[in-house]
């Protein structure tokens, strides 16, 4: 690591960090805005800080030769399991939903790590294939459905969809014969329905029925996606000014700090904001797309196939939430939301990431 | 570490995502577009329409009411008024079943009044409501005490949804006092916003039901303003400058109050004719200035409590009200009509001077009985030989009879029409009945007879008037002629004292009879009072003068009169007169309904209330006097016999509602049974054709104690 320096120099990806960068700033100056009328004290400081210690924790992820995660990221998958499985037993609830490990006074949401743990056991095992026996091959995807369905099993089912999606993209992206794939997936998606009776909630249920038919509950689940849809569509062209949104301000966006900043930002700084942090996610996507196209090993390009479908399903599952083109899940928006364990796990993403793309060139 | 595989070369780490690269990137793309043009969507093309709707979410325009108008009476004091109240207020929205649970057991609801606040949130909830909007607060509980204010407003945010708002409310210090004349209010109902589209009436408004309530709403109600102000999501106001700000400029608009209903009423007057009228259940009483037809009281008995009426009932409540047999919502000086007994023989009277079938000097011997066909018609007594003063003094049929088979039923017609009887006076409060004037054309069909004609001459058979036609029609035979539009408002002022509209009294016609006439009645109806033969002589009281005719309107052919202080059968007594006799100031009429003998019941009732009125001041001195010269001892006083009179047997119609027809064909019937005696049979089956001819007898008025 020592003679990196030269390397970084000539290396290190401006492109990605200022992209990161942007949208840091924005979820910031976002989050000042939301934060100021909540009764919770002190969300905007606590956020500040945790942006500090996330740019620390990408710097120093991206210094370590992403290399070496190959060797951990099995045993990371059955620490996320274990974790997962612990929440499900000894979590902590926060209005109702029991999602968090207390860990020495901090309160950690294991299923957001676990989302990196099977980017990186999918990415070994990818970058493996071909020293691997048939049942080697097997064995480890039902390792990985596992995990998917021990965080649906949590519940968490936006988590458990969101990796269950990210695992499918990886698939479909990184796979030698997609037919494997195309099968399970049809397997998977005719044992759907399954789902409706066996593994959602009630309210999880209502939430889907509201969204298919909006009207059927206005005051109810219907009302925060109603509201969110009023804060962007009422932004119009430019917004209503920074602080001065009415939807936000006056508390009509249901937890508009975690779930809903974008409404907050697109009815404040109107289309033109909300379309300039719409492209900037764009860019760093398909930045990303562009970094595992040039990385030098299988490895690093499917950790970035990871992390970019990671990224890109956060961002269009929470865009499409607020804007009533998909149900209302607890889906955050990649370093805009609040939330440390949201950040910490993009800024090991990215960092990751980053690290792929300064090695792109090294022997 | 492991063994890189596929090292060294660059780019080349997974050729799957070189393969299908181009695809992965229309994907993304097609995603990352198909977001942007769902912000256009929402942003650009609806933009407008989201920003309006964000702008409801906050903006909350909120009617002021308007300060409902005093009514006084004719000195300024306040009959009904406004007091501070408070409603508590529920939003739907946040009003949660938790909060209601809260609500109920901190104020310890009443399982009706909770039965109320669900019935109301259940009608706030109903998406069919007009102006449905789950976040505007409605009232949850009326009008609470200050204690319950008190606990809701400590409460506070453990009450999500809930508030109390200050309001006016309608209070009447006088509680029953006039209460049908001043009316009541309560809240509008889906009819009456669809009557009243388009005068900003919302369904949290009272609406006058009743009275002068009702009559002068259009004044009283005041214009409503509104309030624009700024909510959270969860309904609280906020008034700091940013959310001033966010109003645009829109600002609230104060409420005008109503105005003042000054009326000629005088609340003393009024309160001495309802003490006068206290031993009796039903009645009603009237009194009118003479000189200028102010009406100065109105009574109706049994009243009710405007008060609880304006509070709103419970169900129950009303039921009762509504089953209760007096009838307490009917006002019985203005809406209902009855037969006017002897107090109507000053219309045949007239009628009979007007055409000159009979003059003051003519006398007519009263036998005790007049034959006519197989029948006998009864007076009281034999009077003798009788003149028109004495006549009237000792209410004595027999003459009127005669008057009445000179001059026929359209001439005794054309002079009550000519005193206001057969029309609405004018007044234009609760309902102003026309009552009824009988004219020959209308037996024609069924077969005409005489009877119909001696019935009419009393005030019997199909005549129907109201108490405050008579009222009128003896104000103008005391003042000389003048028949008066009746006169309840005195003025109309604003608040501050304005005055708005201040109507003159109206004269509606001079009565076609002279002078000379008009002054022979007044002689006799003093001498009922006064004249130790009148009928109402018992009751005259020292230093008082009282002037007069008693009537005992039959209601129906009775054996023997029932013992209970109310029935339904029994006669109405009936009191109509002025005071002071010899220099009218304000015409009295009394009615007992189905209280008996007019001079018995009606006239004690009359002399109280001219007495009173005397010591008040009401009627004593003062300008604005008719002088008539009434001179007592025009006629030397007669043998006194002041015995009660038996009442002979007389069928009379029910007091229904049968009209004339019906009562033809009564008549046509008991004619055929009765062949030979037409005339008195069928005299007795107009009044009463479901009981056959074989009860058909004689008529007599028999009002004369």
């Amino acid at each position: 690591m020592i003679g990196l320096d030269r390397h970084l120099r000539r290396h290190f990806d401006w492109m990605l960090t200022g992209l990161v960068l942007l949208v840091a700033v924005i979820g910031l100056v976002n989050l000042y805005s939301a934060t100021r009328h909540v009764p919770q004290h002190g969300l905007f400081s606590t956020q500040v800080v945790w942006m500090v210690i996330g740019a620390g924790i990408f710097g120093a992820t991206a210094l370590i030769d992403y290399r070496n995660w190959t060797r951990v990221a099995w045993i990371l998958l059955l620490l996320g399991i274990v974790a997962v499985a612990g929440v499900h037993f000894i979590g902590i609830s926060v209005k109702g939903s029991r999602r968090w490990l207390g860990l020495g006074g901090l309160r950690v949401q294991p299923s957001e790590f676990m989302k990196l743990a099977v980017i990186l056991a999918i990415a070994r095992l990818v970058h493996e294939r071909d020293a691997l026996s048939l049942f080697s091959r097997v064995s480890r995807v039902v390792a990985i459905f596992g995990a998917v369905l021990l965080i649906a099993w949590q519940p968490d089912l936006g988590t458990a969809t969101l990796v269950g999606l990210i695992v499918a993209t990886v698939a479909l992206v990184a796979a030698r014969r997609l037919w494997p794939v195309l099968v399970g997936g049809g397997v998977l998606a005719a044992g759907a329905p399954l789902l409706w009776w066996y593994v959602l909630h009630d309210y999880q249920k209502l939430r889907i029925l509201t969204f298919l038919d909006p009207a059927s509950d206005p005051s109810g689940a219907g009302w925060h996606s109603r509201q969110s849809i009023f804060a962007v569509g009422s932004g119009r062209l430019f917004g209503k000014r920074w602080l001065h949104g009415t939807q936000n301000q006056l508390n009509f966006l249901p937890e508009q700090w975690t779930d809903f900043p974008f409404s907050v930002w697109a009815e404040e700084w109107g289309f033109a904001g909300a379309s300039l942090l719409v492209l900037a996610y764009a860019a760093l996507v398909f930045w990303i797309v562009h970094i595992a196209r040039q990385a030098r090993d299988r490895f690093g390009a499917t950790l970035c196939v990871g992390v970019a479908a990671m990224l890109f399903w956060h961002v269009f599952v929470n865009i499409a939430m607020v804007t009533g083109l998909a149900p209302v899940v607890g889906i955050t928006l990649p370093l805009v939301s609040y939330g440390r364990s949201s950040l910490v796990t993009f800024c090991i993403a990215l960092g990751l990431v980053a690290s792929v793309s300064l090695r792109r060139f090294a022997r | 570490m492991l063994p890189f595989l596929d090292r060294p070369t660059s780019g080349t780490g997974l050729p799957e995502l070189q393969r299908r690269g181009g695809l992965v990137v229309i994907v993304l793309g097609c995603a990352f577009f198909l977001l942007l043009g769902r912000l256009c969507q929402l942003q650009i093309v609806r933009g407008d329409r989201y920003y309006r709707r964000s702008t409801d979410n906050f903006v909350k325009r909120e009617p002021l009411r308007a300060v409902r108008g005093l009514v006084k009476d004719r000195s300024g004091v306040v009959l009904a008024d406004n007091r501070p109240a408070y409603d508590v207020l529920v939003t739907p929205r946040h009003f949660t079943p938790a909060a209601r649970e809260r609500l109920a057991r901190l104020l310890a609801l009443a399982p009706s009044e909770q039965d109320e606040l669900d019935a109301r949130l259940a009608r706030a909830r109903d998406p069919a409501r007009r102006g449905h909007d789950l976040g505007r607060s409605v009232v949850g509980i009326p009008d609470v005490d200050r204690d319950r204010m008190a606990l809701v407003r400590q409460a506070g945010a453990e009450l999500p949804g809930v508030e109390v708002r200050d309001v006016s409310r309608r209070t009447y210090p006088y509680a029953t006092l006039a209460a049908h004349a001043l009316g009541y209010l309560n809240r509008v109902n889906a009819r009456d916003l669809e009557q009243h589209a388009g005068e900003g009436y919302d369904d949290e408004d009272f609406i006058g039901r009743s009275g002068v309530e009702r009559q002068w709403e259009s004044y009283l109600r005041g214009k409503k303003g509104h309030e624009v102000y700024v909510v959270d999501a969860r309904g609280r106001r906020k008034s700091d400058e940013a959310a001033e700000s966010l109003l645009g400029g829109e600002r609230s608009v104060a409420p005008s109050p109503g105005h003042d209903v000054v009326l000629t009423l005088d609340v003393e007057l009024q309160r001495l004719a309802e003490r006068a009228m206290r031993k009796h259940p039903a009645g009603a009483v009237a009194i009118v200035d003479v000189t200028n037809g102010k009406v100065l009281a109105l009574v109706s008995k049994p009243g009710f409590e405007p008060n609880i009426m304006t509070g709103g009932l419970s169900r129950v409540e009303e039921e009762a009200l509504e089953s209760d047999p007096y009838k307490p919502f009917v006002d019985r000086a203005l809406q209902l009509t009855y037969f006017p007994g002897s107090t109507y023989k000053v219309v045949t009277a007239l009628a009979g001077l007007a055409s000159g079938a009979v003059d003051m000097d003519d006398e007519i011997l009263c036998r005790g009985w007049h034959e006519l066909g197989r029948h006998t018609f009864r007076c009281g007594k034999a009077h003798g030989k009788v003149q028109l003063a004495e006549a009237l003094t000792q209410s004595c049929n027999i003459y009127f009879w005669e008057v009445a088979v000179r001059v026929g039923m359209d001439r005794i017609g054309e002079t009550a029409r000519d005193l206001g009887f057969g029309a609405p006076t004018g007044l234009g409060l609760n309902g102003d009945a026309a009552g009824r004037v009988p004219w020959r054309a209308a037996y024609e069909k069924a077969g005409f007879r005489i009877g119909h004609t001696l019935n009419t001459s009393i005030g019997q058979g199909d005549t129907e008037v109201t108490v405050l036609q008579l009222a009128l029609a003896y104000a103008a035979i005391a003042n000389g002629g003048q028949l008066w539009v009746p006169q309840f408002i005195e003025r109309i002022e604003t608040a501050d004292g304005r005055i708005v509209s201040e109507p003159r009294p109206e004269l509606r016609r001079r009565i076609a009879a002279t002078d000379a006439a008009l002054a022979e009645l007044r002689r006799g109806m003093w001498g009922v009072v006064n004249d130790p033969r009148g009928t109402a002589f018992g009751v005259r009281v020292d230093g008082t003068t009282l002037a007069g005719k008693t009537g005992t309107a039959q209601v129906r052919k009775l054996q023997a009169q029932p013992d209970a202080s109310w029935h339904p059968h029994r006669d109405h007594a009936w009191f109509a007169g002025w005071a002071p006799a010899d220099e009218p100031r304000v015409a009295i009429v009394v009615l007992v309904e189905h209280g008996g003998k007019g001079g018995h019941v009606a006239a004690p009732i009359a002399a109280e209330i001219a007495t009173g009125a005397a010591e008040l001041g009401a009627i004593g001195g003062g300008g604005g006097v008719v002088a008539v010269g009434v001179d007592p001892t025009a006629e030397g006083p007669l043998a006194v016999d002041d015995g009660p009179v038996a009442v002979d047997d007389e069928p009379v119609r029910e007091d229904g509602d049968d009209d004339l027809a019906a009562a033809d064909d009564g008549a046509a019937d008991a004619g055929a049974a009765d062949a030979g005696a037409a005339d008195a049979g069928a005299a007795g089956a107009v009044a009463a054709p479901d009981e056959g001819a074989a009860d058909a007898g004689p008529l007599s008025d028999g009002g004369t104690p």
